[in-house]
């Protein structure tokens, strides 16, 4: 898809989304799925720029966020610092901890990155539980119960009013959005669409390979960190359970849906997925297994997700046309 | 004190057999198709499953009966799994990508089938062999020796289809050139299929090995993916004999630590040496790039 | 016994093969010259199925065999020799040959079509247990026509078999292509301009950006200035 094209469906999105308290405000119950469909859209766009467009099969993704709601809800405890300040700072620490988890990546490939990656992911657990989580503030396998809610100019958003932090959101997932998409429209994008396809032939042209995998860890892993403070100052809780394969499961899903290096199909997917684990949930245990089979039937028939659908019914449109 | 070393050694060395069996599984795949099977700890809970029905079943009580079932079981639900679910993909840009996802979404459907069908408490199977040896206060039961015996003899079998039948000639032909495969004329579509068939019976015999010691629950291949996949990278994906001596030492390093420093740490550990070993030989061990 | 009727080839959208026609008749040597790049290699390729998208009619003893699968082809008895040989480096230069007999037609001839290559190819019974990674490029080359020998074939689609040989490997390559032919075998052999392999040519193709230039015998050759422009010293 043109970069003319995707900008037009993200506004569109946006603006769709940007009216849906009109209807549902009234609701919390809603307004706080939505609240997730808006942290997730920025969770998995970010999976998807790295690994969708940047080709790197990073599985990091839910121990960055982990990292981050942790980090942004130790610094607001413990050093007294606003949590519209601390989601910032947590960003840039799990940023940090980014380029440190991409830096032995930087010679691997494929799938050992996605092992290197997913074992940070299985390590994080032990770590956050066990004494060097308990000494850093982690409160260990209970967790974090007690989280500063978000406050701005002395309003405090509580889960209670959901509405406003639903805006808050909002801004926070267009701006995300909005950086993502300078991103791919830019020079960088065109790299990395280079190095993913040949990254032997783009280091010659010199691209430089190093230079742009770490800042793509670093973007990707700062803006996943960041939410993570968000999601921790609105629901006010953490424990290590985010660990467990559901979240994981959730991101994949969402990137089936919306179309691996489509953005912003992750937008899309995310709105779907998490609207559909919602709609599902009467069917108990039976969920997962339908989510399960549903992943399999939509790989194959939709191999590039809903916006992959789009892109083929406009494609065959415009073939009528000019014939 | 001797004795309880001589224990992590011998824990290290039937672990380490096993393990050797399913990462050669993996890496099979791995080198042949390149296509990562994120179901393969639920294969690994599929066997113990298969074999626990079939002793439900009253009038199977022996485990030659049950390992004879199992493995046409395992090779027909693998082939048919390659098939129906991988070979579609492999036409498709960024198919490794949809591979990965499409088999996360199997493990999801087959983890949670087994939970739904089988209950989340764990299942057990009766050993197939009694007694052990003694030697004051060492001991070391059949069942250990019986399962690292059966884990070699998988190892050795599997070389000897490898290096002695047609179809192992072709697949190490796959694997070493899949367009020299083409050219001669082997199908490539079935010995993809057949070496995804292979290592679900492998794992899936792991499966049921370990299932008297570690027990079967619906989430526990989870562990064993990411320890196959652990020893896999270590060994140099690709690589049967770099996964054999990663799967020894993953096992060993796994007895020796978890005895010292507690279970917690193994993990750990493993990745630690992992990460330097990729540091310093990207493709593992014995992985050759390409 | 080979016919292509407007044969049409793609790499992805690139469009290669462009409306070709040509036979060879059974028995013979058809060489096929052209500047690089141009589609040579494509045309041997789609005879042998081992390129997707094809259109057009390719005829094999008047049995239409385009779109077939090379595990078909090469049991019908239609064997490509790759320019880059593509033999299987961790095996011996045996198991190369016996892999040369897959097809099942092949197979009942294994014993004796190795007893062939041996003789044709005497340094390589010498060779037998040698890995194929550890062969010079001469003996590798040898080794992939060899290895093609053991199929059975009835055609072969030989592409540039002299590539990067000294001149007097390039002599060897041409006597053997002629002692293949006269066993029998058909061949359709891309080349650059080797004079010891056009002298074998019974007719002569010419590939420019992926459609025929030129058809014809070696004496209608020489009288063609095109091509005396293009191929000095034909």
């Amino acid at each position: 898809m043109d970069h003319k094209r995707i900008t037009f469906l993200l506004a569109l999105i946006w603006a769709v989304v940007a009216v849906l308290p009109l209807f549902f405000g009234g609701t919390n119950f809603i307004m706080h799925i939505l609240i997730m469909c808006l942290i997730w859209s920025v969770v998995a766009s970010c999976w998807d720029l790295i690994m969708g467009f940047a080709g790197i099969f990073s599985f990091g993704q839910v121990a960055f966020f982990v990292t981050g709601s942790y980090a942004s809800a130790i610094i607001s405890a413990q050093f007294g610092i606003p949590p519209i300040f601390a989601v910032f700072i947590a960003g840039g620490i799990t940023a940090a901890i980014g380029i440190l988890v991409g830096l032995p990546c930087l010679k691997l490939k494929g799938a050992y990155i996605a092992l290197v990656t997913f074992a940070v992911h299985m390590i994080l657990e032990p770590v956050l539980k066990g004494d060097i989580g308990r000494a850093l503030g982690t409160g260990g396998s209970r967790g974090l119960l007690t989280i500063e809610p978000m406050h701005i100019f002395g309003y405090t958003f509580t889960t209670a009013s959901p509405v406003p932090y639903f805006y808050l959101m909002l801004l926070v997932a267009v701006i995300c959005s909005a950086i993502i998409l300078v991103v791919i429209r830019s020079h960088w994008g065109t790299a990395f669409l280079a190095l993913k396809d040949s990254q032997e032939f783009a280091t010659c042209l010199g691209v430089s390979a190093f230079k742009y995998k770490l800042m793509v860890f670093a973007l990707t892993s700062f803006l996943t960190g960041m939410m993570g403070g968000f999601y921790a100052h609105y629901v006010g809780m953490l424990s290590t359970r985010m660990l467990g394969i559901d979240l994981f499961v959730t991101l994949m899903v969402i990137l089936v849906i919306g179309g691996v290096g489509k953005f912003p199909g992750a937008v899309i997917g995310a709105f779907i997925t998490i609207a559909a684990n919602e709609l599902l949930s009467p069917l108990g245990p039976y969920r997962p297994i339908t989510m399960g089979a549903l992943v399999v039937i939509l790989v194959l028939l939709l191999p590039d997700g809903v916006v992959g659908l789009f892109e083929r019914l406009f494609s065959r449109k415009q073939h009528g046309i000019t014939h | 004190m001797v004795i309880e070393i001589a224990d992590v050694i011998i824990s290290g060395l039937i672990n380490g057999s096993v393990y050797a069996l399913m990462a050669v599984g993996l890496t099979l795949i791995y080198g042949v198709s390149k296509a990562f099977n994120f179901a393969y700890g639920s294969f690994y809970s599929l066997g113990g499953y298969i074999a626990f029905l079939l002793f439900s079943l009253s009038f199977i009580n022996n485990y030659f009966v049950v390992f004879l079932l199992a493995v046409p079981i395992l090779l027909v639900f693998g082939y048919f799994v390659e098939k129906a679910l991988v070979a579609p993909l492999r036409k498709r840009d960024d198919w490794e990508i949809k591979v990965m996802m499409i088999t996360l979404g199997l493990a999801l459907f087959l983890d949670n089938s087994f939970q739904v069908i089988f209950g989340s408490r764990m299942k057990s199977l009766p050993p197939f062999l009694e007694g052990g040896f003694e030697a004051g206060d060492f001991y070391l039961s059949h069942q250990d020796v019986g399962i690292f015996f059966l884990s070699i003899g998988g190892i050795l079998l599997f070389r000897w289809f490898l290096n002695n039948t047609r179809t192992g000639m072709s697949v190490r032909a796959v694997a070493q050139n899949p367009a020299g495969a083409q050219i001669v004329g082997i199908p490539k579509e079935f010995v993809f299929a057949a070496t995804f068939a292979i290592s679900t019976v492998m794992v899936g015999m792991g499966g049921i090995l370990l299932a008297q010691k570690y027990f079967i629950t619906p989430m526990g291949g989870w562990d064993i993916l990411v320890k196959a996949w652990v020893i896999t990278a270590f060994g140099g994906m690709g690589s049967i004999k770099g996964g054999l001596y990663a799967a020894f030492i993953v096992g060993m390093l796994e007895a020796f630590v978890g005895w010292y420093f507690g279970m917690t740490w193994t993990l750990i550990v493993l990745f630690a040496v992992l990460l330097t070993t990729l540091a310093v030989r990207p493709q593992g061990l014995l992985g050759k790039w390409g | 016994m080979i016919e292509l009727v407007d044969v049409n080839a793609f790499y992805q959208d690139f469009h290669v093969l462009k409306n070709v026609s040509l036979a060879v008749e059974k028995g013979q040597i058809a060489v096929m010259l052209g500047p690089n790049g141009h589609g040579k290699s494509t045309v041997l390729k789609s005879i042998c199925g081992l390129v997707e998208k094809v259109s057009g009619v390719i005829l094999f003893e008047g049995d239409t065999i385009t779109g077939l699968g090379s595990e078909k082809l090469v049991d019908m008895g239609i064997t490509y020799i790759a320019e880059n040989r593509e033999l299987f480096p961790q095996m011996s230069v045996l198991e190369n040959l016996k892999l040369g007999a897959y097809s099942r037609s092949a197979r009942a001839f294994e014993k004796e079509n190795l007893e062939k290559v041996f003789d044709l190819f005497p340094r390589l019974r010498d060779r037998r247990s040698q890995l194929a990674s550890t062969m010079s490029g001469g003996e590798a080359r040898m080794l992939a026509i060899a290895r093609g020998l053991m199929s059975n074939a009835r055609f072969l689609a030989m592409d540039e078999p002299s590539l990067g040989l000294q001149p007097n490997l390039r002599d060897e390559v041409a006597r053997i292509i002629k002692q293949i032919n006269d066993q029998g075998i058909t061949l359709l052999v891309v080349e650059q301009n080797i004079p010891q392999i056009t002298e074998l040519a019974d007719t002569l193709y010419v590939l420019e950006e992926g459609s025929i230039s030129f058809a014809g015998s070696k004496e209608d050759a020489l009288g063609n200035d095109h091509l005396k422009e293009i191929f000095l010293g034909m």
